[in-house]
């Protein structure tokens, strides 16, 4: 076992143990999973570079020097060879992907290992934080490893074989990749999206032109951020972009082509097959959000008179990248929609029965302007595989397949999440403030009550000192905390109940649940204030008087609260009909400043009103 | 050779040629003024970067100690932040990489690891002295230094984490349109136009020791190591390339100008107002606050109020050019579009630095003028190692290709090293005997 590390830089002696030159580079075999060391290309005297072949001449090696078999003037040079990589110009310090942790990483070393007595492989490349260490110094790597392992740790080595490293500079380097490889081409789209989006621009650019057609369509497709998909799009040359756009489902390049600004779209639109065109076209046509946008217009759709073996041989018939088929449904005459047959139903089926014998009939549609949640929720109910979607007069326009729902699916509950008031909204990856905005949000109420010291303090004059203030303004915490679980309360209902369920309770029960809910609590409240001011607090009357005056006001801020609950709703609900995106922190924040108000207007009228 | 191989072996070949020319027509659509604008950014901010905290210390007690004595510095200067500035977008639109990644990849781990580790530690010493800044500058206007910094420091982390370049670059130039206030502030001072013309055109020199340090000072300050990897990881984030390198170019050049405009106002105010008066000053809040019973109050807040932003537009870069670098030069994640788990080394540089540097500053007694010192030394050792290693790669075209540098401009390059180790030598020399 030996590093490259080690190797650089050390003495070649000839057998007469004349130095001839150091190492300088190792050239590897690329066939191989483990590939042989084939060539040494040694920095002679004067710094001229030559390489010799390793299975010829060395002898010997170790971490010290190189021993070769013959002098000095019988070696003849050799040359680079086209499947040759040289490990030390190609590799190391070089970014690679680590096509099995999916990960973009820097070679920091390259490991080495004897198989037979004078045969080299390279085991793999070293990207941990050992490489690091022992190419600075082999001692500070053992000095780093004994402190570790007296902690009780052990820091391991972190080796890629070259069966899953691709590199990423492909073109610069000239590297060629052993068939062995399991390169990003063999990947499955998701991950090739996830390496992607981890690489600088330039270099996500030309490994995205690297990738064929087909695979950089399905990566396109499983981009995350809609937004780096689109930007990739916009630098690329448009009849390339066009041709990738065709070769996705056409609800995955309507969805990319609504991110483009309006010219481009339309140019790539142009460019591309006609009837891939209309495809786009067509689902662009229907508003954001519904079932119109995320369906898909390829499908397998017959007459009722077809037998299964016409099934058979329309679906044997399709492109390699149609849509995934899991039904084929049935027309009548007039071209609408009659009946279903499954995939297991055509297996099952003898080849000359008619299609109409074994359809079901009893079809679960939707239509295009439905609410995508709602599809998807029927899916999920009726345990559909896909979803026919049909026009007024029941003609099949397109299906919505189970994939895409989940993803609605996940998009609907991260907005639910978002009015919960758990995330930001901000679903593109930027965890790291989640923790702090989380404490922000949920300490929001402090920045008000302090807010609201700060008006009642400006406000008060005359007799008002600010010990007087300061004892209203001790009430004010329970609204303002009160206001905000008001809201809370609001979106657990909406969450919780559609409003078109049956079982769902009606407005005027909510509203009447909330004022019951505010009376309560708003009593209580009142109780516990008066109770510890008359039991604790007799001998400063004034003091006293004040604090359960800021109380009294809490407690009707609550009460108002509590009532506004059905306004929230509303709100809520108009502006989810109108597909708006709506955050739980914004309605907490707009009803803690209602409360807010409540109470200072209440403590306002109370203090002018009574003398102190 | 099967058929099937030597279809493999084309491809590459093909494809690359391909991708040239679809980068190539993309680009060609875009130009003409429009083009350029949009271009714009990375060395602008960079060089309004260079005008910090310390540097406007620099200049104004250059204009306070000598007149106009030093303008005529001023030109020479924006020429080699020209030279050092453009040549690192170039190496960024060349090669989509950044400056850090190309060192390891020309000169291997230990030269990386020794530019890293200083980078690490000048960088962290140059945000102390922002910090310092921030804090000073909104001292004079009656905010103490407990609720200036922390709150400071919170706003540039949360700028820093909350997105990339791209996102924050548009903030960042509105933060620098502060700087006007020094023009500003130079014009209410109603100098003696004429002859500050005639003293940035003739040069004078002096052997006097403290003339000679401070110059060397100035050199510090306008060309600081960190400039080299911020203006090449900004071109690579904004994804420019090879046909965006004219872009680049007006966008360098222009930047060192306004730079150096800005410059030439701070010490053209402080050498009208403070010199007659023979007001010694140390730093730019004795400077702002000196200017009060001369200069009036407003040219005083002007002052004050340009240090404050630029301290703070230089805090919002700085942890996040030396996380990047370290990063990038190492192989770890980075970004900010990565989450704590995925990138620790990253987020933990970036705050790491903001925070020790904000608490530094906080730290009674500490010595922040021994701190800025410190810096600057160590920026003065750091640099010509640096721009060694530019210059090398600049002129590999192995690395560069077409765009590697002409034999003039490697030339200048060569003149801005071996001026900036003499002067490095100079205040070494003048250190020891105790100047």
């Amino acid at each position: 076992m030996i590093y490259l590390s080690q190797m650089l830089g050390n003495p070649v002696y000839d057998l007469n143990g004349e130095k001839i030159g150091k190492v300088n580079d190792l050239g590897i075999a690329t066939g191989e999973v483990f590939p042989r060391v084939t060539s040494l290309a040694v920095e002679g005297p004067g710094k001229t570079p030559f390489m010799i072949s390793w299975r010829k001449y060395v002898d010997s090696y170790d971490e010290h020097q190189v021993q070769l078999k013959v002098v000095a003037t019988d070696i003849r040079f050799s040359y680079l060879q086209p499947d040759e990589v040289l490990i030390a110009r190609d590799l190391l310090n070089k970014q690679i992907v680590d096509t099995r942790g999916m990960r973009v990483v820097r070679v920091n070393d390259l490991k080495l290992s004897d198989t037979s007595s004078s045969q080299l492989r390279l085991l793999g490349a070293e990207v941990g934080i050992r490489g690091i260490l022992r190419t600075l110094s082999p001692r500070l790597e053992r000095v780093v490893m004994r402190i570790a392992k007296s902690l009780g740790r052990t820091i391991p080595e972190r080796i890629i074989a070259w069966n899953y490293m691709d590199l990423v500079e492909r073109d610069l380097s000239n590297v060629k990749l052993s068939v062995s490889h399991k390169t990003l081409d063999e990947l499955h789209p998701a991950d090739v999206a996830d390496i992607l989006e981890k690489l600088d621009p330039r270099l996500r650019g030309q490994v995205f032109a690297q990738l064929d057609d087909e695979q950089a369509a399905n990566a396109m497709a499983e981009f995350d951020d809609d937004a780096m998909a689109a930007e990739i799009v916009g630098g690329m040359e448009e009849t390339d972009a066009s041709r990738v756009l065709s070769e996705m489902d056409p609800d995955d390049a309507a969805e990319l082509v609504s991110e483009l600004d309006y010219e481009k779209a339309e140019k790539l639109l142009r460019l591309m097959g006609v009837k891939e065109q209309k495809a786009i076209r067509q689902l662009l046509g229907y508003k954001e959000d519904t079932a119109g946008r995320i369906m898909t217009s390829e499908f397998v759709q017959l007459s009722e008179d077809s037998t299964v073996a016409d099934a058979v041989k329309a679906i044997r018939g399709l492109d390699e990248d149609f849509e995934a088929v899991h039904y084929v449904y049935l027309k009548d005459e007039e071209g609408r929609l009659s009946g279903v047959v499954s995939l297991r139903d055509l297996i099952d089926g003898e080849t000359d029965t008619h299609l109409s014998d074994i359809s079901y009939d009893d079809l679960v549609t939707s239509s295009p302007d439905d609410d995508q949640e709602d599809v998807a929720k029927d899916i999920a109910k009726y345990n559909l595989l896909a979803m026919p979607v049909v026009d007024d007069k029941r003609k099949l326009l397109g299906i919505v397949t189970v994939d895409d729902a989940l993803d609605v699916m996940e998009e609907e509950h991260e907005e639910d999440l978002q009015i919960a008031g758990a995330s930001t909204g901000d679903s593109d990856g930027s965890q790291h403030t989640h923790v702090l905005s989380w404490l922000l949000r949920n300490e929001l109420w402090f920045f008000i009550w302090m807010l609201g010291v700060i008006i009642m303090g400006s406000i008060a004059t005359g007799e008002h000192t600010l010990q007087h203030t300061l004892l209203l303004a001790l009430a004010l915490p329970v609204a303002i905390v009160s206001a905000g679980d008001a809201v809370t309360y609001v979106t657990n209902f909406y969450l919780e109940y559609d409003e078109d369920d049956e079982d769902a309770p009606s407005m005027l029960g909510f509203a009447l649940q909330g004022l019951g809910l505010g009376i309560l609590f708003s009593t209580i409240v009142l109780l516990v204030a008066w109770g510890i001011n008359s039991v604790f607090f007799m001998r400063d009357a004034t003091g006293g008087a004040y604090a359960v005056r800021g109380f009294t006001a809490a407690s009707a801020s609550i009460l108002v609260s509590f009532l506004t609950t059905p306004i929230y709703l509303r709100v809520l609900r108009r502006r989810d009909e109108r597909n708006k995106e709506s955050s739980g922190t914004s309605l907490a924040c707009i009803s803690m400043l209602v409360a807010l108000a409540v109470f200072v207007a209440v403590v306002l009228l109370s203090t002018h009103g009574m003398a102190i | 050779m099967t058929a099937r191989e030597k279809r493999a072996k084309s491809r590459p070949a093909e494809q690359e040629r391909a991708q040239g020319k679809r980068i190539a027509e993309s680009k060609a659509k875009k130009t003409g003024l429009l083009a350029m604008l949009s271009v714009m950014g990375p060395g602008l901010l960079t060089a309004l970067a260079g005008n910090d905290a310390g540097g406007i210390a620099t200049y104004s007690s250059a204009g306070a100690t000598y007149g106009f004595g030093q303008l005529w510095t001023v030109p020479l200067m924006c020429l080699l932040l020209i030279v050092v500035q453009e040549t690192a977008a170039r190496m960024g639109c060349a090669t989509g990489k950044g400056f850090a990644s190309l060192i390891r990849e020309k000169f291997g781990i230990r030269i990386s690891a020794v530019a890293m580790l200083s980078l690490c530690v000048s960088n962290f010493a140059v945000n102390v002295s922002e910090f310092a800044g921030i804090a000073s500058g909104l001292k004079l206007f009656g905010v103490p230094v407990y609720v200036s910094v922390p709150v400071s420091a919170l706003a540039t982390w949360m700028l820093t984490m909350s997105g990339s370049y791209r996102r924050v670059e548009k903030i960042l130039l509105a933060i620098s349109c502060v700087f006007v206030t020094y023009i500003v502030a130079g014009v209410l001072a109603q100098p003696d136009w004429g002859k500050a013309l005639h003293d940035t055109v003739v040069p004078q020199m002096s052997l006097d020791p403290a003339y000679i340090s401070l110059l060397v000072a100035n050199v510090g300050t306008t060309i600081s190591p960190y400039m080299l990897f911020m203006v090449a990881s900004n071109v690579v984030e904004k994804d420019l390339d090879e046909d965006d390198i004219p872009g680049q170019r007006a966008d360098n050049v222009s930047g060192a100008i306004v730079a150096e405009v800005i410059t030439w106002f701070i010490v053209l105010t402080t050498g009208t107002v403070l010199y007659p008066a023979h007001i010694v000053v140390n730093d730019a809040a004795d400077a702002a606050q000196a200017l009060v019973p001369l200069a009036g109050q407003y040219s005083s807040a002007l002052f004050a109020a340009g240090l404050v932003g630029a301290s703070f537009l230089a805090a919002c870069v700085m942890p996040g050019v030396t996380a990047g670098a370290v990063c990038e030069a190492f192989g770890w994640e980075r970004g900010t579009n990565r989450s704590w788990r995925e990138a620790p080394t990253y987020y933990g540089i970036l705050t790491a630095i903001t925070v020790l540097s904000a608490g530094l500053v906080m730290l009674p007694g500490a010595d922040l003028f021994g701190i800025m010192m410190a810096s600057q030394v160590i920026n003065g050792v750091l640099l010509p190692i640096l721009l060694l290693c530019m210059v090398y790669i600049a002129s590999d075209r192995h690395i560069m290709g077409r765009w590697a540098n002409s034999k003039a401009w490697n030339g200048l390059t060569w003149f801005t090293i071996v001026a900036v180790i003499i002067l490095t030598v100079i205040m070494f020399a003048f250190q020891a005997m105790g100047y």
